[in-house]
C-alpha cells in the first residue's frame, strides 16, 4: 500500500522527466536556429562591408592582386577568389565541419559558411565567410545537463512540498481517523469532528456525523426497545402466574389438570427467565452496573455454593472446592454475582448425574470445570440463544452474559473441554 | 387484619386479593397515585403492598408521603422494576420488603404474615400454633413445649407454611423461598420434596399432627 499523495507525486515526477526530456531537443532545434539565423546576418553584414570598402576604396588592378592573395591574413575566416562566372550565382549558406585552424587540440569544428559573390573593379570575385558555431554535441550537452540540474531541483521541490503538504492538508483527515478509530457503538457517546476548511474533508466529516449519529440512535432505540419489550412482558407474566397459583387453590382440580398447570409453570418461569436476562443485558449495556467495590471472589464463590447445595445434593453431584488462595478484584457486586452464579449454575445444570464439579482459583485465575458429555461448539458459546435447546431449561443467554460482563472489565473467559470435563478459565 | 393494594393492574390487584382473602386478610385495591394517596392519608393498614409504576405517579413518592406522615402501616413494594437502585431506594426511605414480579402468591403472603407479625406483636419474636411454638430470635421450636432440632431450612418452610395456611403451594414457590433468586436459574425442584420430607418427619415424630399434606402434581398444603 502508499500513500494517497505518493501517487500524483509519482505521476507528476514521471511527467516532469517526459516534458523535460522533450524539451532538450526542442530547446536545441530554436537556439541552433537563431544561433545560424545570427550568424547568416552576422556573414551578410561582413559581405557587405567587405564589398563596400572594395567599392569606396577604388584598389588599383595590381594593388588588388596583391592585396587578395595576403587575403587570408588580413581577414580571416573569409576568403576572395577570382570568379570565373559571368553570371553571379545566387548567395548560398550552408554549415560545414572542419578542422580549425586558430585553436589547438581541436578535432572537428562547425562552421557557417556564406558563399557569395561580389564584383570588385567590374570582375567577379567568390567570397566566402565562414564563422565558427558551437557544435551540435556541446550544445544539447549544455541543455541537458541545465535541463537535468532543474529537474533535480523540480523533485526536490516536489518532495519538501509533498511532505509539507501531506503533514498540514491531512491534519484533519488524521483527527477525523483518530476519533473514528476510538469510537464505540456501546458506549453510547457520539462523535464531534473538528472544522475545517477543506471541503472534501469537512464533507467526510459530515457524512460520518450523520452515519455515527444514526447509528448511536438505532442503538439506542434497540437497546431501549428491548429493556421496555422485557418490561411490557413482566405484567402478563405476572399475571399469567398470578393465575396459576390461584387455579391451583381450587378444591375440584383434578389430578390430571394439576399435572397440566405443572406443566404450564415450566414454560412460564423459562419465558420470565428469558425475560430478566435480556434486560439484564441491556442494563448491562446501557452501563447501569457503574458503582465499583472491592470484592472478595473466594468468599462470593463459597457463598453461591452454599446456595446451590439443594441443587447440587438432588443431582447426587460432588463439588469440590481449591479456593484457598485469597483473589480481590474491583467492580460491580451484582456482575460478579451474576458471573459466578451463571458459571456455577450451568455446572449443574449441564451434569451428569453423580457427576463433579470443581472450583478453582489460583492467583488472578477461576476454573470452574464440571463433567460431561461432548465438547461444545466454541464458536458460538458465547452467543446469544445459541445454545439453548430444547433439552434443556437454559435461557440461552447465560454465557452470552458471563462474556458480557468479562467484556466490560477485561477479564478473559476460555472454553475447553478435557477428559470428559468442560472447563470454564476466567482471567480476571 | 386490613391490607392496601396499590397496583394499577387490575386482573393482579384481584388475584392478590383472591388469595389474601382466604388468610383472613381484609384487602382493598387503589389503582392509582391519587386513590392510594387518599386511602392512606384516611386509613390505617397493616400492610400496604405498592407498585412503584402508577399511571399518574411514582410508587416511591407515596411511600415518601407516608412516612411525612410518620404512619407505621408495613410496606411491601412489589414492582416489575427488579433494579437494585428501586430496592435500595424504597428500602432506605422505610419500605419494609421488596418483592420482584414476576411473584408467587404464596411468597407474597409469607412475607406480610411476616410483616404483620413484626408490627402487630412488637416485635415479639414467639409465634404460637396450635402445639407448636417457634421462638425466631432463638431459632427455637418447639411441640408440645418439647424442643425439636430443625435445620434453618425447615424453620424457613415452616414459616412459610405457616404464612400460607389452607393454600397449596407449589414447589416452585417453595424453592424460590429457600434458594432465593438462583432457583429462578433451574426447572427442576426436587430438592424441596427432601426438606419437606423432613420437616414432616420431624414434626409426627414429636406428636404433631400432620397438617403437610401433600398435593398431587403441584406441591403442598398446610391445612388446618
Amino acid at each position: 500500500m502508499s500513500k494517497l499523495l505518493h501517487k500524483p507525486f509519482k505521476a507528476f515526477t514521471i511527467y516532469a522527466l517526459v516534458i523535460l526530456a522533450c524539451s532538450i531537443p526542442v530547446y536545441f532545434w530554436v537556439i541552433d536556429f537563431i544561433w545560424l539565423n545570427e550568424l547568416d546576418e552576422h556573414n551578410r553584414i561582413t559581405k557587405e562591408q567587405i564589398a563596400n570598402s572594395f567599392n569606396n576604396a577604388r584598389i588599383a588592378e595590381s594593388e588588388l592582386n596583391s592585396l587578395l592573395s595576403n587575403w587570408d591574413k588580413l581577414q580571416p575566416g573569409t576568403t576572395i577568389t577570382e570568379s570565373f562566372l559571368s553570371v553571379p550565382k545566387p548567395d548560398s549558406t550552408y554549415t560545414v565541419l572542419k578542422q580549425n585552424k586558430y585553436v589547438e587540440d581541436k578535432a572537428i569544428d562547425r562552421f557557417r559558411v556564406l558563399s557569395s559573390y561580389i564584383s570588385i573593379n567590374g570582375k567577379l570575385y567568390h567570397l566566402q565567410i565562414e564563422t565558427n558555431v558551437e557544435e551540435t554535441d556541446e550544445t544539447i550537452l549544455a541543455i541537458a545537463v541545465v535541463t537535468l540540474l532543474f529537474f533535480a531541483l523540480l523533485v526536490i521541490g516536489f518532495i519538501l512540498l509533498n511532505k509539507r503538504i501531506a503533514k498540514q492538508i491531512w491534519r484533519p483527515f488524521r483527527k477525523t481517523l483518530e476519533k473514528l478509530k476510538s469510537f464505540d457503538l456501546t458506549t453510547q457517546q457520539t462523535v464531534s469532528f473538528e472544522k475545517t476548511d477543506i471541503e472534501e474533508f469537512e464533507e467526510l466529516n459530515q457524512a460520518l456525523q450523520k452515519l455515527i449519529d444514526k447509528n448511536v440512535s438505532v442503538y439506542y432505540q434497540q437497546k431501549t426497545f428491548i429493556e421496555n419489550a422485557s418490561h411490557e412482558l413482566q405484567t402478563p407474566l405476572a399475571i399469567l402466574k398470578s393465575k396459576l397459583d390461584l387455579l391451583v387453590q381450587n378444591k375440584d382440580i383434578t389430578n390430571e389438570q394439576a399435572e397440566i398447570v405443572n406443566s404450564i409453570e415450566i414454560p412460564i418461569s423459562r419465558v420470565s427467565r428469558i425475560n430478566k436476562n435480556l434486560l439484564l443485558l441491556a442494563k448491562i449495556e446501557n452501563s447501569q452496573f457503574a458503582d465499583k467495590e472491592s470484592i472478595e471472589v473466594t468468599e462470593l464463590v463459597n457463598e453461591t455454593l452454599e446456595l446451590l447445595t439443594d441443587y447440587a445434593e438432588a443431582k447426587e453431584i460432588t463439588i469440590n472446592r481449591a479456593l484457598s488462595e485469597k483473589l480481590t478484584v474491583t467492580c460491580n457486586k451484582t456482575l460478579l454475582e451474576i458471573l459466578i452464579n451463571n458459571l456455577l449454575v450451568n455446572a449443574i445444570v449441564h451434569n451428569i448425574k453423580n457427576g463433579t464439579i470443581k472450583a478453582d482459583l489460583s492467583g488472578s485465575t477461576l476454573i470452574i470445570s464440571n463433567t460431561g458429555k461432548a465438547i461444545l461448539d466454541t464458536t458460538k458459546l458465547f452467543e446469544r440463544f445459541s445454545a439453548s435447546s430444547s433439552e434443556t431449561a437454559s435461557s440461552g443467554l447465560g454465557l452470552a452474559i458471563v462474556k458480557e460482563i468479562c467484556n466490560r472489565y477485561n477479564w478473559q473467559i476460555h472454553y475447553t473441554f478435557q477428559e470428559a470435563k468442560h472447563n470454564f478459565q476466567v482471567t480476571f | 387484619m386490613k391490607i392496601l393494594i396499590v397496583e394499577d393492574e387490575k386482573e393482579l390487584a384481584q388475584d392478590i386479593v383472591n388469595y389474601l382473602s382466604g388468610q383472613n386478610y381484609l384487602c382493598e385495591v387503589a389503582e392509582n397515585y391519587n386513590q392510594a394517596s387518599e386511602k392512606i392519608l384516611i386509613y390505617q393498614y397493616d400492610c400496604i403492598l405498592l407498585d412503584l409504576m402508577l399511571p399518574d405517579g411514582n410508587g416511591l413518592a407515596l411511600l415518601e408521603e407516608l412516612k411525612k406522615e410518620n404512619k407505621q402501616d408495613g410496606v411491601i413494594i412489589i414492582s416489575a422494576k427488579n433494579s437494585t437502585e428501586d430496592k435500595v431506594k424504597g428500602l432506605q426511605i422505610g419500605a419494609d420488603d421488596y418483592l420482584a414480579k414476576p411473584f408467587h402468591h404464596s411468597e407474597l403472603s409469607a412475607r406480610i404474615h411476616s410483616i404483620i407479625r413484626r408490627k402487630q406483636f412488637n416485635s415479639s419474636n414467639i409465634i404460637q400454633l396450635n402445639e407448636i411454638t417457634i421462638d425466631l430470635l432463638g431459632k427455637t421450636v418447639k411441640v408440645n413445649d418439647v424442643q425439636i432440632l430443625l435445620t434453618k431450612k425447615e424453620i424457613d418452610l415452616l414459616l412459610f407454611f405457616i404464612g400460607n395456611k389452607n393454600r397449596v403451594i407449589s414447589k416452585s414457590a417453595l424453592a424460590e423461598h429457600l434458594s432465593g433468586d438462583i432457583a429462578d436459574m433451574f426447572d427442576n425442584h426436587d430438592f424441596v420434596y427432601a426438606h419437606v420430607k423432613n420437616l414432616k418427619k420431624k414434626l409426627t415424630e414429636a406428636g404433631y399432627d400432620n397438617y403437610i399434606k401433600t398435593i398431587y402434581g403441584t406441591g403442598y398444603k398446610w391445612e388446618i
